[in-house]
């Protein structure tokens, strides 16, 4: 259960994010409630993506006496924060412009 | 079963006949939203043309390239450029673009808008122009009178199942959902006939459910707002104009006798049905059926006499009892009705 | 070497084996895997069948469907034509999209997965042979009574969307909508457990040292897609339930005048309608990929970036549901949201083909007919991806929303990205199959033709739709310049028609099917499927080094057919298939599996029968059904969890396996797990349905019954929730007499009635009306829910104990009895959720 919560890491706090900012859009519709609350979560996001891009990047470069599938892991880890990154950002922009 | 309307035969030719669809609606824009909308939609065809022209050549690559160039192209390299990076930056440019369209759009309501409700029915358009205090002063049906240069809101909703709303040249589309009240803001630039069709599948003859919106001047749209306002005193002496044709007469009689005025509605009379379109100033409507049909005493006499070979499954029975002159008679009564 | 199980990986280093295996060996193995002959046939479990079979149904609905097209296409030619009245055509259009989806697409992918993944996988089939001939005799027999419905005029004509109010009783008063809803039923269930099989068989059936780094790509799209068929589906089956209860029994969930929204069907349905264009792309994705890294005969250029990409996308597509709803006119900031997240889901789709293009490059592409697909399918998925990403744009989409121009959009992602994929598919894998490979010649003008055919068909289709025709219009006027590119449209689609013609003509001449002496890896690739295989599949189970074993090692073919790998014989004389662990794929155990049988046949047909007869209204025929379908699965599953005599086997090279174990490394909790998540997912939707439609319309909300209600009916899930963990201790304890933790089990059941039966009650006290209100309807719905579930748990309960009275329950642990324990377990955690919810909130209004 670690590893794969390790390597959908990422991915979850899209998911986290993504149905964060539909409940406060649902729940406090069109206030400035849901923008605040929906860019704080934004920013957490963010922050837990930048977080586990360090870390699993960190890991996966330093490849000295790693197994295979243990740096495979650390690798897939980073992408899955690298495009959740680029996903949450995207998330967060209507919070500005819309 | 055989459509009454058959295929009118072009005399243009093909190419003839697809120039005069140029530009297609959406890109043909005669108010600000659609306006708007159709240079995103450039922005958005050129963008899509030139990837594709990119995709293209680096499949032609990839496969009937050099060796050497070949060899660049097979590697990762690529997917993160091409695949990854410069998705992303196009995408970002355009989510920008369309979010700020889409707020500039949606800009709150003033209220200070003229207001006009518009209904969904099945398979025609109840509409009822608005008084500062929200009731209706006008009532009309399948089409949509409005002053150019100004915005007109419009409160859409619906009394049966799903409808949508939609005139390309003015705007997107908005739904009309029973139970539910959306508004939408529509304005033209220029006089003019606009057409319209229901854009949500609802049931049977949803093909043909069109309307229209007419775009006037200032001018002639205060004109016509008068016109219609002092529509009481207007009706009745339309009404007691027809008086003085005898054909006329006996439609009017019959409109009574035939059962017309449980489902229609005519302004001055004590014709109230309300369920199907009012017909207080019919013949001053360009279409029949709901944009389907040109308006004359041909086109009414066919309607009245079964609509339903004309628009299958719609409301109105056909009067197949009423002879050919009581038909024409029910027409040139209908006519009067300007 | 880390392990995960424990294993002793150096293990791996005695195989290949290097003593001779004994003579006999594989006459044994094919005695026991000899598939049935003559009206037997139709008791065949085996996934190279199976496979087959559910391939060639998808197919045949692919034909149907593509004739309805054609239809349509002729109606459309000219304007006010006359050849489809509009009733007929409004049933039309609506079966060509619910059959796509529903008997093609989904089915399609699903069964290429049965076949083909045990083959890539070296399992000697998947874990539940039985499951997957049950849910594809499902799926024939109701998809063919379903599409019969035209034959009689009574087939649903309210769009494959089926949005009410349009759908319920006051508008489609004919049984018409009832087909829809429970034709859909028996799809949803196969759907279910194709996805329970597919996703255990990846992660449990793997050959040992695959692991996850070294899984065939296609293995990665189908865990993917069936992870999201047991997210998405649930959505849609509390949708047509409530539709279907509205319509039956007038309960209020789509109604505004009595509390409901017509939006919460839009939301339910699309929810999974969108990952559903997913889970059809995906898996056929992997086959591109698969196929581009055979075809060019080089490694796939970014394996990794596209596992990331099936991930991704798995996630993300569950967050663009309302990209359909743009014009119902949601507030602003929440369709920003969603057009950002479909903005997203663009990114994994470039990776992807980008990947395939570098693919190309670095290998030594053939000008072949899979090529050809593959190339078309890239091309044209690429133009449907663009045009994706105009209409994700919000205002755009206001413009292009429902007219021609999506039309021209879907067919170009669904067949670039499926439909050409799927027919490469065809040409490279027959060789699997069949004793002719097909016919190159036959097989490039099938694809012109397609590819010329669907590009005329759908390019000017864009025009036609920006110029302002609407979909779903059974005619349209003339003199609005639609004519000329709706006839350029219908010759195109001729054309297409033409090329899939040219394709039945080479499957006729050259698709012979066999098993044993197939035409074989006619395009060289270099996965694990190509190992020389009976129905036993591989003669043995090879260790995995590297993603391409087959290029890696070019001895490995006839090492494994020597025997020198894992399993070479049939340990215990039975059918039997080694599972691994999830990550790593160590070998666990040694799994029996069942042979032949012809209650799985006996139960899909009688599954079919229920839904199907329910729709005509028969209610006691379709009880009758019902209950016959229930029986045969008790009795297909009677014969199932038996230890054998053997504690443990011999699968050569020096490793032991248990031949029979218990707990959670068993595929059997593996299976119960992911059914509970099917139906927490249903929950889930039902709690979100009862808070929207509170959302919308709290006035028509009243005060539950007073809480002292909750005392009695917590405290009867709270015994069914702890009887069966009390009696799963008990069965440890040697002491125990033989009954009494099945009784136990039993009461938990009874006590699961006593507490659904109060919360009833307390409801009924106030006089709470389901025709009244959306609050009554959905408390209706859950307790519908909760009583299914507990009529569940008594038949399980009564089934455990009838066991026991066989002495088939063994001591001290039994796997019978644990997925009883779970599911017991879950309803009564369920129920009392459910009690708190309705009780509690939004409490006295």
């Amino acid at each position: 259960m670690r590893t794969w919560a390790y390597l959908l890491g990422g991915l979850v706090v899209w998911t986290v994010h993504f149905f964060g900012l539909y409940i406060f859009g649902s729940v406090f519709p069109q206030t400035t409630l849901a923008r605040i609350l929906s860019g704080l979560l934004t920013l957490a996001a963010l922050a837990a993506d930048a977080i586990l891009l360090w870390r699993a990047g960190t890991a996966s470069m330093a490849q000295a006496g790693r197994e295979e599938l243990g740096r495979w892991t650390d690798y897939l880890a980073a992408l899955s924060a690298a495009i959740s990154l680029i996903a949450v950002f995207w998330q967060g922009l209507p919070v500005l412009i819309a | 079963m055989r459509p009454a309307i058959s295929p009118r035969t072009s005399t243009r030719s093909p190419l003839a006949d697809v120039l005069s669809g140029w530009p297609p609606p959406v890109f043909d824009p005669a108010g600000p939203a659609a306006g708007s909308i159709a240079t995103l939609g450039w922005v958005l065809l050129a963008m899509a043309a030139v990837v594709t022209a990119v995709v293209l050549f680096f499949v032609y690559v990839a496969l009937w390239g050099r060796p050497g160039t070949r060899e660049k192209l097979g590697g990762t390299k690529i997917i993160w450029l091409a695949g990854i990076a410069f998705p992303v930056v196009v995408l970002t440019f355009l989510l920008i673009y369309g979010l700020t369209l889409t707020r500039s759009l949606t800009a709150p309501i003033t209220g200070n808008e003229m207001r006009v409700r518009v209904v969904g029915e099945m398979w025609w358009w109840r509409v009822a122009y608005l008084d500062p205090q929200g009731r209706a002063v006008i009532l009309d049906a399948n089409e949509l009178h409005i002053p150019v240069g100004r915005p007109v809101v419009l409160e859409l909703s619906s009394n049966d199942v799903i409808h949508s709303f939609w005139v390309p040249r003015l705007s997107g589309k908005l739904d009309m959902i029973p139970g539910r009240r959306n508004l939408m803001r529509i304005q033209a630039d220029r006089p003019g006939v606009y057409g319209g069709q229901c854009a949500e599948y609802c049931g049977g003859p949803h093909a043909l459910m069109g309307f229209a919106v007419i775009a006037h001047t200032p001018e002639n749209f205060a004109r016509w707002r008068t016109q219609r306002l002092g529509l009481k005193a207007a009706a009745v002496s339309s009404d007691q104009a027809a008086v003085s044709s005898g054909e006329a007469n006996r439609g009017r009689q019959l409109f009574r006798s035939a059962g017309c005025a449980a489902c229609h509605r005519i302004g001055g009379t004590d014709a109230n049905g309300l369920a199907g379109p009012d017909l207080t100033h019919v013949a001053s409507r360009r279409t029949l059926g709901a944009g389907i049909l040109p308006n004359n005493r041909g086109t009414l006499i066919g309607w009245i006499g079964n609509s339903q070979a004309i628009k299958p499954g719609n409301r109105m029975p056909p009067y197949s009892v009423l002879s050919g002159d009581e038909l024409t008679a029910l027409a040139v009564y209908l006519e009067t009705l300007k | 070497m880390t392990s995960e199980t424990g294993f002793d990986t150096r293990l791996y280093d005695n195989f290949p084996t290097r003593e001779e295996r004994p003579q006999g060996e594989l006459e044994e193995l094919e005695r026991i895997w000899r598939a049935p002959t003559g009206w037997g046939r139709l008791t065949i479990v085996n996934n190279n069948y199976v496979g087959l079979w559910y391939v060639a149904a998808a197919f045949l609905f692919f034909l149907l469907a593509g004739v309805l097209a054609l239809a349509m296409r002729v109606q459309l030619a000219l304007p006010l034509n006359g050849i489809l009245p509009q009733e007929t055509y409004n049933q039309f259009f609506t079966m060509h999209g619910t059959v796509m989806m529903f008997l093609f697409a989904v089915p399609a992918v699903e069964a290429l997965g049965v076949m083909l993944l045990p083959q890539m996988l070296a399992a000697r089939d998947l874990p539940f042979p039985r499951l997957s001939a049950y849910a594809f005799w499902a799926y024939l027999v109701g998809g063919l009574c379903f599409f019969a419905s035209l034959f009689f005029g009574l087939a649903p004509n309210g769009g494959w969307f089926m949005y009410p109010p349009l759908t319920s009783m006051a508008y489609s008063p004919g049984i018409n909508a009832d087909f829809w809803l429970l034709g859909i039923g028996f799809i949803e269930i196969s759907a279910i457990a194709g996805a329970i099989e597919i996703i255990v068989g990846v992660l449990r059936t793997r050959a040992p040292g695959m692991s996850l780094d070294k899984m065939p790509i296609f293995a990665w799209a189908m865990l993917v897609f069936a992870c999201m068929i047991v997210i998405a589906f649930p959505a849609v089956i509390l949708g047509t339930l409530l539709l279907e209860f509205e319509r039956a029994f007038n309960w209020s969930f789509f109604d505004p005048t009595r509390g409901g929204d017509p939006l919460l069907w839009q939301h339910l349905f699309w929810f999974f309608g969108h990952p559903e264009v997913y889970i059809i792309f995906l898996p056929a994705a992997a086959l591109v990929s698969t196929m581009v890294a055979g075809l060019a005969k080089t490694p796939l250029v970014g394996h990794n970036l596209i596992v990331l990409a099936f991930l991704a996308t798995g996630f993300i597509s569950f967050g663009v549901w309302s990209h359909h709803m743009f014009a119902t006119g949601m507030p602003r900031l929440s369709v920003g949201f969603f057009s950002a997240a479909s903005t997203a889901v663009s990114v994994p789709a470039g990776i992807q083909v980008f990947s395939w293009i570098a693919t190309f490059a670095a290998g030594t592409p053939r000008y072949n007919t899979p090529t050809l697909f593959v190339i078309g399918g890239l091309v044209t998925f690429v133009i449907g991806g663009l045009t994706g990403v105009m209409v994700a744009m919000v205002p755009f989409d206001w413009q292009a929303h429902d007219t021609h121009f999506i039309v021209a959009h879907l067919h170009y992602v669904l067949i670039g990205g499926m439909v050409f994929p799927l027919f490469a598919a065809f040409y490279f894998w027959i060789g699997m199959t069949s004793r002719r490979a097909l016919s190159e010649r036959l097989g490039k003008w099938s694809f012109w033709l397609m590819f010329a055919g669907m590009q005329i068909t759908f390019l000017p289709m864009h025009l036609t739709g920006l110029m302002g025709m609407l979909r779903r219009v059974y005619t349209y006027l003339p003199g609005r310049s639609w004519e000329v590119t709706n006839m350029i449209s219908t010759v195109g689609a001729f054309i297409l028609a033409a090329g899939v013609v040219v394709f039945l003509i080479d499957l006729a001449r050259n698709f012979r099917f066999t098993v044993e002496d197939d035409a074989g890896n006619v395009y060289g690739g270099g996965t694990l499927e190509w190992l020389p295989t009976g129905l036993y599949s591989t003669r043995s189970i090879p260790v995995i080094r590297s993603r391409y074993p087959l290029w890696d090692d070019p001895e490995l073919c006839k090492i494994v057919e020597e025997g020198r790998y894992l399993l070479p014989n049939s340990a215990t004389g039975r059918r039997e298939t080694i599972v691994t662990s999830p990550l790593r794929a160590e070998p666990e155990y040694l799994q029996i599996m069942p042979g032949p049988s012809v209650w799985p046949l006996l139960a899909a047909v009688f599954t079919a029968g229920f839904f199907v007869i329910l729709t005509i209204q028969a209610y006691t025929p379709a009880l009758i059904s019902g209950v016959l379908a229930v029986l045969a699965v008790i009795r297909w599953l009677w014969e199932t969890d038996r230890p054998v005599a053997a504690q443990h086997a011999d699968v050569g090279g020096g490793i032991m396996l248990p031949t029979y174990v218990t707990g959670p490394r068993t595929h059997g909790w593996w299976a119960m797990v992911i059914l509970l998540i099917v139906i927490a997912m249903i929950l889930l939707m039902s709690v979100f349905s009862y808070l929207y439609l509170y959302g919308i319309h709290p006035s028509f909300w009243r005060s539950p019954p007073d809480n002292l209600w909750l005392l009695p009916i917590l405290s009867g899930y709270a015994l069914a929730a702890g009887l069966p963990l009390l009696a799963r201790g008990l069965l440890k304890r040697e002491k125990t007499t033989l009954w009494t933790p099945p009784v136990l089990m039993f009461v938990a059941a009874v006590a699961l009635v006593v507490a659904v039966a109060l919360e009833f009650r307390s409801w009924r006290s106030i006089g709470l009306d389901p025709q009244l209100s959306g609050q009554a309807a959905m408390i209706y719905a859950f307790l519908s829910l909760q009583g299914t579930m507990t009529a569940i748990s008594m038949l399980m309960t009564g089934y455990l104990m009838a066991r026991n009275a066989r002495g088939l329950i063994v001591r001290p642990h039994n796997n019978t009895f644990d997925l009883t324990t779970m599911f017991v377990v879950y309803s009564a955690a369920q129920g009392g959720f459910i009690a708190a919810l309705t009780h509690l909130f939004p409490g006295a209004v």
